[in-house]
């Protein structure tokens, strides 16, 4: 059945051993409880031989009175066992999410690249969620389940061999059969949920395109596509639904046998003398007892068989291992620093085509460098290198005098500062936006940052200041303003050389000249590698690199290039202006 | 819009189909009933109050009335998942019908995803409502034989029965709503967590280079620990609910067991009676607690059915649910092209168009446009002065405050249905593509010849693009397919203006994605067609040069019309757009 048992357990270990209490607290519950589900049924059959017998009204109010007080607990344990079971299972759950999440974060980019973030989720969230249940229920549930079934089985043997027998070998093909069943939905709901996704997502889609729907007289074919979907998703769903009831419908015929055994067997018990009718109403009352936790165990195996999946979905995220490792400087030269690069070549996987290709250049402490290129010219895979999001597959980088491979991912990025055009937002107030989550940066800090970049009038604007919560992926802030805050954020680590990946889209005028502020104020006094869009960029440079297909084309000294008019930085300007002059 | 009203239109949309689900549901419940009778059958005769007693004939009894259940069960299931699926499936067709009708860009009053909430979320609460009314018509057959047969053996007894479920019934209509509230706290803190790591990991590089990754992790826990607690509170509710009624029950099985007690003694009152006290007392708790978690959703659904009403406001509540066909069956045909116009574009006038955003400053107030037949117009001016809802005004897809819009002098009288295909055609700011065939995208679903295909891609530069393309056309886009950029999803949604082979062609900034060149090697195509009509919001100097006529926009006015050399001439506006230098082209 594919349940891997040594993973389950080194699993289990290590997120429930911490709440050692809890588990144990949770032993006890479940067993008291047992012991009280076991007890009813005999309270019943004493009442009714009393009530059948002579004895007195006393009696009949003393086993009255124990079964309420019996069943008064058992619904009390059962809640209580239950809650605690959660708990046990939310913090191991939360405690494996936060692991996973630490794991995943300190990965370099290039499993990043090869995981959405929406697979990831499924697997932090989607996976850790059915673990959870793993965690406090299932496996104490089919523990505790197999135990009642267990417990039943040898009180009606107590009672009677044969009663013993025959309703032993009914519960061992219940479960059987029915856990052979169980899954039998399961394809159908799958297909069904998937029809239902593509559903809804067709109209996410349409619903936020009915602008251009209605100007281009599309709402028949939209209507068209809507019944489409309609038509394709009902029969899967009536599927569905028949396959869910007939695993109902086959519990209720198994347990239907059950009664019947039951009363066969009680009727031969009768008829010889063996039993009492009390006795025959407890057997009936056992025979009920079983339903519940013969249910459970079904429901419990499909869960262990799906959680086998997670797990092991789970186990294999946490063996993944980072390709960038920590060198061992860690500290970079305090103030502006230089870039070297020897000989440096680089592809995103073994056997793709280099994307950089043997490139070298010195840049010297506070100089800037203007990179440009096409797309695809190589241009961020290096300012990437610069930051060690990756490592060279040959030759090397140096910052400050030292190989990116030598020093500690922390003390690189601590100098090294990188905008990139398309600034990442959260969900989440401006304070975190700016700080990311750091709450070691006062508020004086973040407010004297923004106003000096000019943003000032911006966060004025905005209803709790600080404290607003920006919209999902930062609607509502023009791309300027957002490059603003993600260099605030470079003002606020102070480094030593800047990265910057200039925005590419149209600006208006306001915004534009406080980025230009924003640029002049980070360089002072500070190295810059900037992937320029703008002529106003390009003549802040020191340096010009221009790459084309992952090899330097270009370099040297702006000021030399401009004065060779052969050289391909004044081709470059002659096309960019030329659209002014058409 | 009367919840009664509502219920019972979506009752009535499938009347029959209704009824047989009801019927079957009814037999599910019934069923039990006979159950209970054969266990006392089954007292009665061990303990000799029944002559000729046979065994195996009650066990076959037990066994044929759980086959007739489960063919009622099966039959149930079909009936109800078509059931269920005509009411949700006829809303989800009259909301989006209804939204679709109004005008394109105010269409939705709040996200599209927060609508698909709506269509999903709220159109499931009535289909669960409709479905339980049938359970309900059940259950309460079954009280109602229920309560006959115990009273029919002791009227005493049966009172005990029936009084702590009651309770129960009070109990959980009370908790339904409490009940959904902390579910709903509990789902949205969670959807909290799933869409921070969301973010996180869509931003990866950024937060490692910040070295952020602690910081960020402490956070997720947080946000982790609020789910945690609100996930347990959601479940100590449910579990507290259930402990009540379990307690309900045993105390009433305890009164029983006294009462019953004295009876039997007495002599007149069996243990195969009591056997059918105990076995319906379980039942029929089961059932109480569904009577009231029915009762409390009737708030919940009639709170669905205002959210929907919301989704189209100015169109009547019956429209909502109105029956409409929805070809679950039988032909299906996809929808016809556009029947050419008796009336092709000669003048198209706007006349002191004015619109102003609710609960902003933001709109245009009273412009005015002409043009005629083969005329190139560009609308230009500086981000927010008006361009795109100068443009969406005139094409109907907001509602105009004032102002008139004549199509060859005549007044248009339902602009958003007019300023269509075959007429006039429309490519927006950021358009939008679906997720289909690039070919699915731009003929949207017409019958449309090839050649005419061909010239729209031609015209919107996007052979290239197709050419690379391993399936060219037939390329799927979207979500589950090839993602375009910006530049290529603008030129796909061009293409499909083309194709539409309107009069009048309204294109909304197309700079914002393309490169220069690119644009200008459309408009060479557009101007290879003379008899072209075009209407351009645009600040490139390859549109305002070609232009027979311009409008310059500033703060939702007009503040200067006419060519560019004397527009460059008087007007500072004009004079201000054109020294913006546009982007250097080195992403060429």
């Amino acid at each position: 059945m594919g349940i891997p048992l040594r993973q389950y357990y080194r699993l289990l270990a290590r997120y429930l051993s911490p709440q050692k209490r809890m588990v144990s607290l949770l032993g006890i519950l479940i067993v008291a409880n047992l012991m009280l589900q076991l007890a009813r049924p005999q309270l019943l059959r004493i009442f009714v031989d009393t009530a059948t017998g002579t004895r007195s009204d006393y009696a009949l109010g003393v086993t009255a009175l124990a079964f309420v007080i019996v069943a008064l607990l058992g619904s009390a344990l059962e809640a209580c066992s239950e809650y605690v079971s959660e708990t046990v299972g939310w913090t191991a759950a939360n405690k494996l999410r936060g692991d996973l999440a630490a794991h995943c974060l300190a990965l370099d980019m290039s499993f990043h690249k090869a995981h959405t973030p929406g697979e990831l989720i499924e697997r932090l969230d989607g996976d850790v969620t059915k673990l959870s249940r793993f965690f406090s229920q299932l496996v104490i549930g089919v523990f505790a389940n197999a135990l009642l079934l267990v417990g039943v089985v040898i009180v009606l043997f107590r009672e009677d061999y044969r009663v013993g027998i025959g309703l032993g070998v009914f519960t061992l093909s219940a479960v059987g059969v029915l856990t052979y069943l169980r899954g039998i939905a399961v394809p159908y709901w799958a297909a069904t949920r998937q029809l239902s996704g593509k559903f809804y997502g067709f109209l996410a889609e349409h619903l936020a395109g009915t602008e251009d729907i209605r100007a281009n007289g599309a709402r028949g074919y939209v209507m068209f596509r809507f019944f489409e979907q309609l038509r394709a998703w009902l029969p899967a769903m009536r599927k569905a639904y028949v396959a869910d009831v007939s695993l109902w419908g086959a519990t209720i015929l198994t347990f239907a046998l059950g009664n019947a055994i039951a009363f066969g067997l009680s009727a031969y018990l009768w008829a010889e003398g063996l039993v009492t009718i009390g006795a025959i109403f407890m057997i009936i009352q056992y025979t009920e007892l079983l339903r519940w936790p013969i249910e459970q165990i079904r429901n419990q195996m499909q869960e262990l068989q799906r959680a086998g999946a997670s797990i092991a979905r789970v186990v294999s995220l946490l063996e993944k291992r980072s390709r960038v490792v920590d060198g061992h400087v860690s500290a970079l030269p305090s103030g502006p620093l230089s870039v070297e690069l020897r000989g440096t070549s680089f592809s995103y996987e073994p056997d793709e085509d280099p994307v950089l290709q043997d490139i070298t250049l010195r840049l010297e402490p506070g100089k800037v460098l203007g990179l440009l290129g096409r797309t695809g010219s190589g241009k961020t895979t290096l300012a990437r290198l610069l930051l060690r999001l990756y490592d060279p597959t040959d030759g090397s980088v140096e910052i400050g005098g030292v190989s990116t491979r030598d020093t500690t991912l922390a003390a690189l990025r601590s100098k090294v500062a990188f905008v990139t055009q398309d600034v990442q937002l959260f969900q989440a107030t401006i304070r975190d936006n700016l700080t990311l989550f750091d709450p070691g940066v006062t508020d004086n800090q973040a407010l004297a940052v923004l106003s000096e970049l000019g943003l000032g009038a911006w966060l004025d604007s905005q209803p709790l200041g600080l404290d607003t919560v920006l919209a999902p992926g930062g609607a509502g802030m023009s791309a300027g303003e957002a490059q603003l805050l993600a260099l605030a954020r470079c003002f606020l680590m102070d480094p030593g050389l800047v990265v910057l990946d200039e925005a590419s889209s149209r600006l208006d005028p306001a915004t534009e000249h406080l980025l230009e502020r924003a640029v002049t104020r980070l360089l002072a006094n500070r190295t810059g590698v900037i992937i320029a869009h703008r002529l106003e960029t390009v003549e802040r440079a020191d340096d010009i690199l221009i790459l084309e297909h992952g090899h330097v084309i270009e370099h040297g000294s702006r000021v030399d290039l401009l004065h060779q008019p052969d050289s391909r930085f004044n081709a470059l300007l002659q096309t960019g202006l030329k659209e002014l002059l058409v | 819009m009367r919840m009664f009203h509502a219920v019972r239109r979506m009752i009535l949309y499938r009347p029959y189909l209704y009824l047989m689900n009801a019927l079957a549901w009814a037999a599910v419940y019934m069923f039990l009933l006979l159950s209970g009778l054969i266990a006392r059958e089954f007292f009665a005769g061990i303990t000799g109050e029944q002559a000729d007693f046979n065994v195996l004939t009650i066990m076959a009894m037990l066994i044929a009335v759980a086959l007739a259940r489960v063919s009622c069960i099966l039959m149930g299931a079909y009936t109800d998942a078509t059931l269920r699926f005509s009411v949700s499936g006829l809303l989800r067709h009259n909301l989006l019908k209804g939204v679709l009708r109004r005008p394109g860009a105010e269409a939705l009053s709040c996200s599209p995803g927060e609508a698909v909430s709506y269509f999903r979320d709220d159109a499931e609460q009535v289909e669960d409502f409709i479905s339980w009314t049938s359970d309900m018509l059940g259950t309460i057959g079954f009280a109602v034989a229920a309560m006959g047969i115990l009273i029919s053996i002791s009227p005493r007894i049966a009172v005990f029965v029936f009084l702590p479920l009651f309770v129960v019934m009070v109990v959980f209509q009370k908790a339904t709503a409490r009940f959904e509230a902390y579910r709903q706290a509990s789902r949205d803190s969670t959807a909290a967590v799933t869409g921070f790591m969301g973010e996180v990991f869509g931003a990866v590089q950024s937060i490692q280079l910040a070295q952020a990754e602690q910081h960020v992790a402490h956070r997720l826990q947080t946000l982790n620990e609020v789910r945690r607690r609100l996930a347990l509170r959601d479940r100590a509710f449910s579990l507290l609910l259930d402990s009540f009624t379990g307690s309900s029950v045993s105390l009433g099985t305890g009164i029983i067991l006294l009462v019953a007690g004295q009876a039997m003694q007495a002599g007149d009152f069996s243990v195969g009676d009591f056997a059918l006290f105990v076995n319906y007392l379980g039942l029929a708790t089961g059932f109480s607690e569904f009577f009231g978690f029915f009762l409390g959703h009737v708030k919940q659904t009639s709170v669905a059915l205002g959210r929907m009403l919301e989704l189209l406001p100015g169109l009547p509540a019956e429209d909502l649910v109105r029956a409409n066909h929805l070809f679950l069956q039988g032909e299906l045909s996809p929808p016809l092209p556009a029947p050419r116009t008796e009336d092709p574009l000669r003048v198209l006038a706007a006349q002191g168009l004015s619109f102003r955003y609710p609960n902003s400053d933001k709109g245009i107030a009273g412009i005015n446009l002409t043009i005629q037949r083969g005329e190139f117009v560009v609308v230009t001016g500086r981000i927010g002065a008006g361009k795109t809802t100068f443009l969406r005004a005139l094409l109907g897809l907001v509602t105009l405050q004032s102002g008139q819009v004549l199509w060859n002098e005549g007044p248009i009288q339902n602009l958003a249905d007019f300023m269509t295909p075959p007429r006039v055609a429309f490519t927006s700011q950021v358009p939008i593509l679906f997720s289909d065939t690039i070919r699915g995208n731009i003929v949207l679903g017409e019958a449309t010849a090839e050649h005419t295909l061909g010239a729209a891609v031609h015209s919107a530069v996007l052979e290239p693009d197709i050419a690379g393309f391993e399936m060219g056309l037939d390329t799927v886009v979207g979500s589950k397919g090839v993602r375009l950029s910006g530049g290529q999803v603008q030129r796909v949604s061009a293409a499909r203006m083309f194709a539409r082979n309107a009069d009048l062609l309204v294109f909304d900034d197309l700079s914002s994605a393309l490169d220069v060149d690119t644009e200008r090697q459309m408009w060479e195509r557009v101007f290879a067609d003379p008899n072209r009509t075009c209407l351009v919001v645009s600040h490139r100097q390859a549109a305002l040069r070609r232009a027979d006529h311009i409008i310059v926009l500033k703060d939702g006015r007009v503040v200067d019309e006419g060519k560019l050399d004397a527009l460059l001439e008087r007007c500072d506006e004009m004079r201000t757009l054109m020294n913006w230098r546009d982007d250097i082209a080195l992403e060429a």
